[in-house]
């Protein structure tokens, strides 16, 4: 048997070896993000010079994306793959980027960009999962926060510069401009809401700690007694109980999860369920800032 | 009841794993991603700024000792290169990683995990037949394995994975291997020892099977153990707009993972190259839309097996994976369709053997935590030719054999499973077996991501 292990061993070398094929400068840049919110930003700063895909849609938990071969094959032609990070993607990804053979987008290759590298992390330290399914190195849903998903845009912006350095200029460009789009719509979304500065709400599960910090909401209790572990009677008992004696009224939630416990706490506190996709809905052209516009509207409304 | 069992052995076992936890305080420069800026808020700022002691550079730098330089080079010259690839290197330190988890080397330890596997089982009827190696095979409880999973980027050319499996009677190592990540053309290697990528179940281990217990499919024609072994794979990604993999695989025709069609424990030598086992597969998936997926493929295996000088087994399989999981709105529902036929042939010295054998299991998982299953499995009668009349491996196995199982799983998060499993084993040339079965799972550590 040592002669053709032999073989393919030489071959494995010489593969390796001509590993070095640059890209045509004509092509466009192939992004592939794991989430709508972080496809659209990049679409929004690459223009026509990159083409976008997202791995999951925003109907979908972003925890439990089945690992479909036909998402290798995106991964397999990307020149860039942009992920959440904080191990939001680890059921998923890590096997879709190990069967991609495609050495630029795997974790360290020149095409891989994890944004949560970018922005400041909140409860990072979680390393027992006796408190529910925690993320070790922090809670990854910061894209609620337009802060924090501008400078996740900015870290797009720098390497999409670096490895299309031709079009640098226009990536530049465009992030600009969605900052000032992205700016201009904070400072909009900050006055609408900056009277519920304080203002108690209820959540499903623990994803909406940036944006209780960006707007400055006091979120008094999660529907999940621990994060992944549904709800229970004795905890709902509990979470009512908090919600009236802090003055809550809002649950909020992702689309994703089931509403009806929402809605039966809701109804209990006199007050309404917040439902929200998780991610803007590229496929039918909507954006980021969409998105969250959408967030603020219904948000406003529940908190009157 | 099982209580005791459990901790136990994930006490000894996890016991280096703590000792991997402690921060190391080593000025070593961390290993953060290229160009991650530094968090405006980040407080902790690192003590090692500073340029680093000498012999403690970063890799880049890492001077060559003495041997290196041949007499006749102008060590100077090197001198200075070397000099301004560490002030290079120096400039180019990224920042460190937030938080101070991932720090330094403690992040360069592998991703380690530890699968339990134990169950209760009872049996009604004599000598009950279960073929897997893992599956409970007396009254009373079994320890099934504690499986420790390994992995890490080796390189930037290869990662490398691990799964040791530790059982009542020692431990194993069923898998290491390195898989390159960066070879061209969409080719990808395997190396090592690894278990072969026949068919659909093969290939992966029992915490992510449905059932408790191994198909007697595969019992029967592979072994307990499945079918495995030392070798190499060379897989390719065709370039289709569909996604289509094809791969071929050489490994070592001995040993406990090709213990029934293959050589096995037979210590016959290879006499040519073409004695090793040759697998071959091609895999094709099809996106029917956002919620169902088909994933279907082809195998085939050879080798020699012992009966004879010449004399070989031949192995064909199909596979067929369908999977509903709506994603198009909220739902914790999943429903998929497993099946898999394998017909094999074994020459013998005076006739061949053949036989068909298969599984096909329906699983609904139909609330977040709960989901049931019923799978059906046929072994057929062994054929006939030539002047060969009684199949050693199996001489009682003279007619079909059917099983029917049903099981019921609860799982309290991702990281733990429960269920209850019944079966009837009906052989035609023996009385039946009643099975059941309750069985409990637990993961601890960063475990992998699963293929689909």
């Amino acid at each position: 048997m040592r002669t053709p292990l032999v073989l393919v061993a030489s071959l494995a070398v010489v593969g390796l070896i001509g590993v070095a094929h640059p890209r045509p400068a004509h092509a466009d840049v192939k992004i592939v993000a794991t989430v709508p919110d972080l496809a659209s930003i990049a679409k929004e700063i690459g223009g026509k010079k990159v083409s976008v895909t997202a791995l999951s849609l925003p109907s979908q938990d972003p925890h439990f994306v089945d690992a479909k071969p036909s998402l290798v094959l995106k991964l397999a032609k990307a020149d860039l793959l942009i992920a959440v990070g904080l191990e939001l993607e680890v059921g998923w990804l890590p096997s879709l980027q190990t069967q991609a053979r495609n050495s630029k987008i795997q974790a360290g290759g020149a095409g891989f960009l994890d944004c949560s590298t970018s922005i400041s992390v909140k409860e990072a330290g979680n390393t027992d999962r006796a408190k529910g399914d925690v993320h070790p190195s922090g809670n990854p849903h910061y894209l609620y926060d337009p802060r924090r998903a501008g400078k996740c845009a900015k870290a797009i912006a720098d390497k999409l510069a670096a490895i299309d350095p031709d079009n640098a200029k226009t990536y530049a460009a465009g992030y600009a401009a969605f900052a000032k789009r992205l700016d201009g719509a904070r400072a909009d979304w900050e006055a609408r809401l900056a009277a519920y500065k304080g203002a108690p709400v209820i959540t499903y599960h623990a994803s909406w700690i940036y944006l209780s910090d960006w707007l400055g909401l006091d979120q008094v209790a999660t529907l999940e007694p621990k994060p992944g572990i549904p709800p229970t009677p004795s905890h709902v008992a509990q979470v009512i109980k908090t919600g009236k004696a802090k003055g809550a009224k809002v649950v909020l939630q992702e689309a994703y999860y089931p509403d009806k416990t929402g809605k039966l706490v809701a109804k209990k506190l006199g007050g309404a369920v917040v439902s929200l996709p998780g991610g803007a809905d590229v496929g039918q052209g909507e954006s980021y800032v969409d998105h969250m516009d959408q967030l603020v509207d219904k948000l406003a409304d529940a908190l009157k | 009841m099982f209580r005791p069992l459990i901790p136990m052995a994930l006490v000894a076992v996890a016991a280096p794993l703590t000792a991997h936890a402690q921060p190391t305080p080593a000025p070593a420069p961390p290993p953060a991603p290229a160009a991650a800026a530094a968090p405006a808020d980040d407080a902790t700022a690192p003590a090692d700024d500073a340029a680093p002691p000498p012999g403690d550079a970063p890799e880049d730098a890492a001077a060559p000792d003495g041997d290196a330089a041949d007499d006749d080079e102008d060590l100077s010259d090197i001198e200075a290169a070397l000099a301004d690839d560490a002030a290079a290197a120096e400039d180019a330190r990224p920042a460190p990683p937030q938080g101070g988890l991932a720090g330094a080397a403690a992040a360069l330890n592998p991703d380690l995990s530890f699968i339990a596997d134990v169950a209760a089982a009872w049996f009604w009827g004599d000598d009950p037949m279960q073929t897997g190696d893992h599956d409970p095979q007396v009254n009373g409880f079994t320890l099934q394995q504690v499986e420790m999973s390994i992995a890490k980027s080796v390189d930037p050319y290869f990662r490398f994975d691990a799964n040791i499996v530790f059982k009542d009677d020692g431990a194993e190592v069923e898998e290491a291997y390195a898989t390159t990540l960066a070879m061209p053309h969409a080719l990808q290697v395997r190396a090592g020892k690894f278990l072969t990528r026949f068919g659909r179940l093969n290939a992966t281990h029992p915490h992510t099977w449905d059932f408790v217990d191994q198909p007697l499919a595969f019992g029967r024609v592979f072994g307990g153990e499945g079918n495995r072994g030392a070798g190499a794979e060379l897989s390719w990604l065709t370039p289709l707009p569909w996604y289509t993999e094809v791969l071929v695989s050489v490994t070592d025709p001995h040993g406990e993972g090709t213990a029934r069609s293959f050589l096995g424990a037979s210590d016959r030598a290879l006499d040519t190259p073409l004695d090793v086992q040759t697998t071959a597969a091609a895999h094709q998936f099809f996106d029917l839309n956002d919620d169902w997926s088909l994933l279907w493929g082809l195998s085939w295996a050879t080798a020699p097996n012992p009966s004879g000088d010449a004399t070989r087994t031949h192995v064909v399989g199909a596979d067929l994976y369908v999977k509903w999981r709506p994603i198009t709105r909220a739902s914790f529902q999943q429903v998929a369709l497993q099946t898999e036929w394998l017909l094999r042939r074994r020459q013998q010295p005076a006739g061949t053997i053949t036989d068909l054998d298969t599984y096909a299991q329906l699983t609904w998982r139909f609330a977040q935590r709960w989901g049931v299953g019923g799978r059906w499995e046929y072994g057929g009668a062994p054929a006939f030719t030539g002047a060969t009349v009684v199949d050693d491996l199996d001489p009682d196995w003279t007619e079909a054999r059917q099983r029917a199982t049903a099981q019921l799983t609860f799982w309290p998060t991702e990281f733990s499973r429960l269920r209850a499993q019944a079966s009837v084993d009906r052989p035609a040339w023996r009385d039946p077996v009643w099975a059941t079965f309750l069985s409990m799972e637990f993961a601890v550590g960063a475990h992998g991501a699963h293929k689909f």
